[in-house]
Parts: C-alpha cells; structure tokens; sequence
C-alpha cells in the first residue's frame, strides 16, 4: 500500500507526536486536524492521553469522524460526559496539560488574532472570534498552535489585535514545526520537500533558517496507516478548503 | 405547576424588541432553529444576541437586521462551510456590534447572573485585547493583591433553548451534551423552551436526575419536532448540510440573501419543518 504524503499527512503526524502519554488534552470547534491527531496518538505512543473535546466527551471511540468538531458524533463511546465549564474550569485551576489553538495571524512571538482585520469598532474583516483562546491560552499549562495556511498574511511582524496570548509551545503548519523559545517562534524542524529560502518568504518575521535546521522526519508507515484507520473520509482535509480557524 | 404549552408565535411574542436573548446549542447542533426563524418572521429590532459559539442562528440574526449586537465567543460555521457571511458584512457595516467575547467570559457572565453578583473573576485573559476593547475591568483581589479579570454578570431578558423532551410544565431532558443551556435557563429572566416532543411529566418521576432543566424556571414551552433544524439534535437527525451549503452560498452576497430569507425562511410554516 503506498500512501501519500501530503500537508494533511505531515501535520496531523507533526501534531501527534507532540502530544504525551498521560497527558489531559482540550480542542474546541473548528478542530479536525487536532482531534485526528488525538486520535493518533492515542493510538501510538499515548495510550494513557486523555481525550477532552468541547462535546465534554472523555476519550470518545467515535466510528465515524465528524467535520464539526461539536457533532454529536465525538460522544461514541464516552462513558462520562462533562461541560464546556467543567473543561474551562480545569484549565483555570492548572490541571489542563494542552489545549490546541488556532490564529488567522500569529505573529514571532506565538501570540494570536482571531478577531478583526483592521480596526476592532469597524473592521475590514470581521473574523469569527477567539473561542475560548483568551482564556485557555494563559492558563492550559501548553498550547500548541496549528493553522493549515502559511503565509506571510497569516505569519506576521505585527497582528491587528491580541486576542489571545500564552503558554504557547509549538506551531505547526504545512511548512514548518516552530517551537517557542525565550518567548520568540524558532523554526524546529522544515518539513520534507520544503524550500528554505520559501519558508523564509512565507513567514513575515525573522527566521534562522540554514542548512543546519532539522527536517521533520517524514510519517511512517505506521503512523499514515494509523492515519487512514482513524479518518478514513479524510474529513482533516476540510481545514485546507475552509481554514477558519478553531479553538 | 401551570400548564406552560403555547404556539411558537405567542412565546416569541414574550421577546420585546431590543431584548437580550441567550441561544441554546452550539455552531452547527441543537440551535433554536424554529425559534429563531419565528424571530426573523416577527421582525424583531435592536436584540443583543448571547452564545458561546454561534453559527446559522447569530448570521441569520444579524443580517436579517434582528440583532443589534453579537455577545458570542466565535460565529462560524467551522470547517464544514467557513465563516459565517451576514455576521461579517453587518460588522464590517457597522448594523452590528460585535461583543467579542471568550467563551468563558460568556459563560462567566452567566454565572454572575446566576449566583445574583454583580461580576466574576475569571483566570485567565492575560496579555489579550479583549478585557480593554469590551471595557472588561482588572481588579485586585482583596486578599493577596493578584490581579484579576472580572466580567459583568450577563442576565439574559429571555433565553431560547431547544429540548428533547419537556412536559407541560417545562422539566426536560436533553440528550447527550447540554452545551451552556442549563446556564441560560438559569441566569435569564424568561425562558422559552421548543421541544422535541412533549412527553407525560409523570414519565420522569422515575429518574428525576435525567432532567436538566426545572420546569418552574421555564415560562413558555412549544411543541416543535425538527425545531433545531436545520442544526442536529443529537440522537434525532444530523444538521442539514444540503440547506446550509445553499444558505451559506446565498449569504455571499446581500441580494441573494434576501432573496433566501424571502423564501426559504419567511415563506415556510413556523416549526413542523421535515427532518
């Protein structure tokens, strides 16, 4: 069986693997890639993650992946069901490990805008909103950032309006993982195939980027089989068609 | 405990103009679909619209000229149809107010409201533009000089929320996740319920702990099967993608978007709608 390797592949992988065994795990809507790879590391190196999702399902089995990340779909298999408030409340009181954000900009230094393009009283772009990020992102104890668009449109020097800052860990993106480091987005790891000098054009604040920086290593065939078991209809690539994002 | 039951048109007639009204459900499940059509049918003026995570019903709302101002965390219709097209031009308009809000200060608010306190501290909120652009205060906290975010109690005028099951007294059960529902019913002055079915109160009595809401908080409870339409109810019927990929299209543009709300929304019978 070969398997293509693609954007989706190479983030949902990336995701994955950041995630810890044992860990409590948080996504809101608008959260295919995240719930996927939940999933999949659950599958791999985290039997012991705890799965949490805004339907206040706990380590749902479901047997058909929604796109919605709120469909009643995620409760397959739940044997306790908690609140949006009950999952709130845990990250307020420090006992959330990581929550998964996303920003429409994300600027160097991992901070988000998820609100408006231009000024807040009367945008260019009313965007759809931070969810839950201006709370979570300061108090889940790690978040990491995914956003399926890598541009300088959506990596920038300067956001029009913060709404959200904190704990940010990681991002990942279709071209690159960043870690967060000293409080400034560093470049980990380029993904395989990707250009240096693009992903330098790609990202509108400074990178090091050299010939030393790391190649994410490519999925294996585990990890894609496990992929195309967990989310077989692909609903993960509705984030590159309608990349909102989520929270 | 009076018998509650009334026409979808005589509850919504309880929602004066320029109310603050709370929406049951989440982005794209068990919306107040028909309630919310009813709205737009009434044509309401100048709401403040409350819920976490709104899609059909905030967009509706706002660009049919309902809804004045938009307290919600996120308005969208996720990845399955992308943003949401009225909510954004009545902002960018300016016909709306945007009322950013993280969906724990919605939920913060509620609570305030329900415990009969005037505001709540919430963790978080740190380093955000949200607490100075919504005018959301910092206090520091008597005890240790930490400070603290602390947000408004948000009470509701009216609170819309769709059920599975409810007698005619308005004790009800709802299937799987209860979303902010069981705040709003409790932080609102008035509750609506529409109702999936209306069951026998008596058929309850053997597990009272399955009722999420106390029908003595409720004013106004409608029969409406298929009422979350065209959002899911869970268990019941999944949202209808087929009207929504239609509505999301049409919302492109503000012609076309009344055309839509011309014959799809005005034009159908209140609730009843096939699922």
């Amino acid at each position: 069986m070969t398997a293509t390797v693609g954007p989706r592949e190479i983030m949902a992988v990336a995701l994955a693997r950041l995630l810890r065994d044992g860990e409590t795990v948080f996504h809101g809507v608008a959260s295919p890639l995240p719930m996927v790879a939940t999933l999949l590391a659950q599958r791999l190196h985290a039997p012991n993650l705890i799965y949490l999702n805004i339907t206040g399902s706990v380590d749902p089995r479901p047997t058909q992946l929604p796109v919605s990340t709120v469909d009643p779909r995620l409760l397959a298999g739940t044997r306790a069901l908690v609140t949006l408030t009950d999952l709130f409340d845990l990250a307020a009181r420090g006992r959330l490990d990581t929550a998964f954000l996303s920003g429409v900009q994300i600027d160097g230094a991992g901070r988000i805008n998820m609100s408006v393009i231009g000024d807040f009283a009367r945008p260019k772009v009313r965007l759809p909103g931070g969810a839950g990020s201006a709370a979570l992102m300061p108090s889940a104890r790690r978040t990491i950032l995914w956003r399926t668009k890598h541009d300088p449109r959506t990596f920038v020097e300067r956001l029009d309006f913060v709404t959200a800052t904190g704990n940010v860990s990681h991002v990942v993106t279709p071209l690159c993982v960043f870690a967060r480091r000293d409080g400034h987005l560093a470049v980990e790891s380029i993904h395989p195939g990707v250009d240096r000098a693009s992903l330098r054009a790609a990202t509108g604040f400074p990178i090091a980027v050299t010939d030393e920086t790391p190649v994410t290593p490519p999925p294996t065939a585990q990890e894609l089989a496990l992929l195309t078991a967990i989310d077989p209809e692909r609903v993960s690539d509705s984030e590159f068609a309608k990349a909102t994002g989520g929270g | 405990m009076r018998d509650k039951r009334t026409t979808i048109a005589d509850a919504i007639a309880l929602v004066p103009d320029g109310a603050r009204v709370a929406l049951g459900g989440n982005t794209l499940h068990r919306g107040p679909g028909a309630a919310v059509h009813e709205l737009v049918r009434q044509g309401k003026r100048g709401l403040e619209v409350v819920k976490t995570a709104g899609a059909y019903d905030i967009d509706l709302l706002c660009g049919t000229g309902v809804a004045a101002s938009a307290s919600v965390g996120f308005v969208g219709f996720e990845t399955v149809f992308g943003m949401a097209p009225s909510y954004r031009r009545a902002v960018e308009t300016g016909a709306v107010e945007a009322k950013e809000h993280a969906c724990y200060t919605v939920i913060a608010g509620l609570r305030a409201a329900i415990q009969g306190v005037p505001f709540m501290p919430i963790a978080g909120m740190t380093g955000s533009d949200v607490p100075a652009a919504r005018g959301f205060h910092r206090l520091a906290d008597p005890y240790t000089g930490a400070e603290v975010v602390v947000i408004p109690a948000l009470v509701p005028d009216v609170a819309i929320v769709h059920v599975h099951e409810s007698d005619a007294q308005g004790n009800a059960r709802v299937l799987g996740t209860r979303f902010e529902d069981v705040l709003m019913v409790q932080a609102a002055r008035r509750v609506i319920l529409t109702a999936e079915r209306i069951v026998d109160g008596a058929s309850f009595e053997a597990s009272p702990e399955s009722v999420a809401i106390a029908g003595f908080m409720v004013d106004a409870v409608v029969e409406a099967p298929g009422g979350a339409w065209p959002t899911s109810c869970a268990g019941l019927y999944d949202y209808d993608a087929a009207y929504l990929a239609e509505y999301v299209a049409a919302s492109r543009d503000e012609t076309s978007f009344r055309r839509f709300v011309e014959e799809r929304v005005l034009a159908t019978e209140p609730v009843l709608v096939s699922v």
